[in-house]
């Protein structure tokens, strides 16, 4: 590989994009637009609660709980099991109820005997709200009247508590706005190459000094450039290297490297801009479902964390949102990494061999 | 002096389909070849072998003394290849096309400006590609052939559909190149352009070469050796004689010519078109 060369075909390879009036046009829209939409919320959440359940004496009337509308029981031995559960996001539990064990007899002897409850910090008090009204509920049907006193404690948050320190639903938005920008520039990395592949400009190239790996390198090479630099100033411009802007910045990084190597896929396969479009769209609508799952409190799918974007948006979240430090996105990153190695590699081989047929 | 460009029993399949089977070749420097034959036939597959974009199943390339493919990159160097799709970066203006091959080549500090002067292109440098005519393209894509002076040029239907001027410049830019010492391999449907261009011609069909040789020997071989006069004896009566020129051919067109007004008269030497029929059995269209 010659470095010269690679420089060579990047240099003309932004020319060719600031030619571009549609690539300048998604740029500003980018960089300007994004931005402005930042206000934009999310309208929709999963009302079904998953609650964990230590239950000593009151066994037999969770039962019934079950078919109330919107709750979803699961028990367990001890507090520091449903804790763990709870902590490692196990059967997507947003809060655990531990009840004590003389809940019953204490309720209806007016005795303070309190349920205690266990949240995380990602969940909402919209939630501690409905679990007050289900321990109510369950104390109406053993006593057959109201309970006297107040039945759920305080709740204990596990994890960081960010009372009075909640995050924004703004917030919440910036991996999905940079992940919007890597997808951008994804499209316009697949335009690009699609471009190249179809008029055969390839072809004049490699027949010049010029190598197949020369080609594909500066292709790698103006993708992540351009989809980093620009993710960068989008976050730049909501704020979003305000914590832990190293991490964040490799984040992106890798990230740009990941739709770089889905880019060259999609320009190998594309004939046309339409093509290009359809190929792009296909691939990132599966790409972009991590981001819209961090708008939604609640613990993600597995399905969504096994998505090769998953590590990116999780970095982001926990980082611009919780400020997690290395230690904490490190599976992320490590996940985030292994993905963008096989995106890339799949781009390089797939270019690589249309190149070599045309 | 090294043999510009030689191909010895090059083959190459596209799977089950043999593309070319057995292709022998040998270019001198300053010498031109016409490689002749119908769509299909070969001729692009051997032209990116010699050129290094595709591997031969078999056989041997040696551009300049040097082996293809494992001296590739240096060969690539000091050839120059204008293919039939106008592959030109249209976005960009004609000096930045050719600047940004100088590039590749090693060049710095390149002016595109005399290239350009030659192929007519002086005053439209600035202007992007896109606005460029058909025939102004493919005269971009002959200066971006020449730009690093290349020893070996390989041009694939350079002229095809262009508008008569245009054809012109770039037989000139060839015969110019040739004379300069450059070795041409040279890909065309058009007879007549390969008969004023070739020192040689090789009819290719179904992967294999036909026969090799220079066009004025095939012509004299696979023709006949005469004349056909048309006179005009009276206000009524014209007179057509087809006249053998061995033995006693001078005497007799010389009674022919005195005979009568001479209307036309044409030697009946075989086209290369004839020839190909010949030897394929079909014409370059089939």
């Amino acid at each position: 590989m010659s470095t010269s060369i690679v420089a060579t075909i990047v240099r003309k390879d932004l020319r060719e994009l600031r030619a571009d009036r549609f690539f300048l046009l998604l740029t500003v829209l980018s960089v300007v637009f994004y931005p402005l939409i930042f206000w934009v919320l999310p309208s929709t959440v999963d009302e079904t609660l998953r609650v964990g359940v230590v239950q000593r004496d009151v066994g037999p009337l969770l039962e019934g709980v079950e078919d109330t509308d919107g709750f979803a029981v699961t028990e367990f031995a001890d507090e520091a099991a449903l804790a763990d559960a709870l902590v490692s996001g196990q059967g997507d539990l947003v809060a655990g109820l531990v009840f004590p064990d003389d809940f019953l007899s204490a309720a209806a002897s007016q005795q303070p005997s309190q349920v205690s409850l266990l949240v995380t910090a990602a969940v909402p008090p919209e939630v501690e709200s409905a679990l007050s009204t289900l321990v109510s509920e369950l104390a109406l049907v053993a006593l057959g009247e109201p309970a006297p006193t107040e039945l759920l404690a305080d709740p204990v948050v596990l994890g960081e508590d960010r009372v009075g320190d909640q995050v924004a639903l703004r917030e919440q938005l910036r991996p999905l706005m940079a992940f919007f920008v890597l997808m951008t520039e994804m499209f316009a990395l697949a335009t690009l190459v699609a471009a190249e592949v179809q008029s055969r400009t390839v072809t004049a190239v490699l027949v010049t000094p010029a190598t197949r790996t020369d080609f594909l390198a500066a292709k790698g090479l103006v993708g992540t450039g351009l989809a980093f630099l620009e993710a960068s100033v989008v976050m730049a411009l909501i704020g979003g290297f305000a914590v832990g802007a190293p991490i964040l910045a490799l984040a992106l990084l890798l990230g740009a490297a990941l739709v770089t190597g889905i880019g060259m896929v999609a320009g190998a396969f594309g004939r046309d801009f339409m093509t290009v479009l359809f190929i792009s769209i296909l691939m990132m609508v599966p790409l972009m479902v991590p981001a819209f799952a961090a708008l939604f409190p609640g613990t993600t799918a597995s399905w969504v964390q096994a998505l090769p974007s998953y590590g990116f948006v999780q970095t982001v979240v926990e980082v611009s949102t919780q400020g997690a430090g290395w230690a904490e996105v490190a599976p992320d990153l490590l996940m985030l990494l292994g993905w963008t190695v096989v995106a890339f590699a799949a781009g390089v081989v797939v270019l690589g061999r249309r190149v070599a047929t045309l | 002096m090294t043999t510009s460009i030689v191909a010895e029993d090059l083959r190459f399949s596209y799977g089950d389909t043999l593309a070319v089977d057995g292709v022998d070749v040998r270019v001198e420097p300053g010498r031109t070849l016409g490689f002749l034959g119908p769509n299909g036939a070969g001729k692009s597959t051997t032209i990116k072998m010699l050129t290094g974009q595709l591997v031969p199943d078999s056989g041997r390339v040696e551009i300049l003394g040097m082996t293809m493919p494992a001296q590739r990159t240096t060969i690539q160097g000091r050839i120059g290849v204008c293919f039939e799709e106008k592959n030109l970066y249209l976005a960009m203006t004609g000096e930045e096309n050719l600047r940004f091959f100088a590039r590749l080549f090693g060049m710095r500090g390149f002016d595109p400006a005399p290239l350009l002067e030659r192929v007519g292109l002086g005053d439209r440098g600035r202007d992007r590609v896109s606005e460029y005519s058909k025939g102004m393209r493919q005269r971009l894509m002959m200066a971006r052939t020449l730009v690093n002076a290349p020893d070996v040029l390989f041009l694939d239907e350079p002229t095809d559909g262009l508008d008569p001027v245009s054809a012109r410049m770039i037989r000139d830019l060839i015969r110019a190149e040739a004379a300069r010492g450059a070795a041409v391999l040279l890909t065309t449907h058009d007879m007549m352009e390969a008969d004023q261009l070739s020192d040689q011609v090789a009819f290719i069909n179904e992967g294999r070469i036909l026969t090799l040789d220079t066009p004025e020997h095939l012509k004299l071989t696979y023709g006949t050796r005469a004349v056909r006069i048309r006179t005009q004896r009276s206000a009524s009566q014209v007179d057509e004689r087809v006249i053998p020129l061995d033995g006693d051919g001078a005497a007799a067109i010389q009674q022919a010519l005195a005979e009568g007004e001479v209307l036309t008269i044409h030697s009946e030497e075989a086209t290369l078109e004839d020839i190909f029929v010949h030897f394929a059995g079909r014409g370059l269209d089939a």
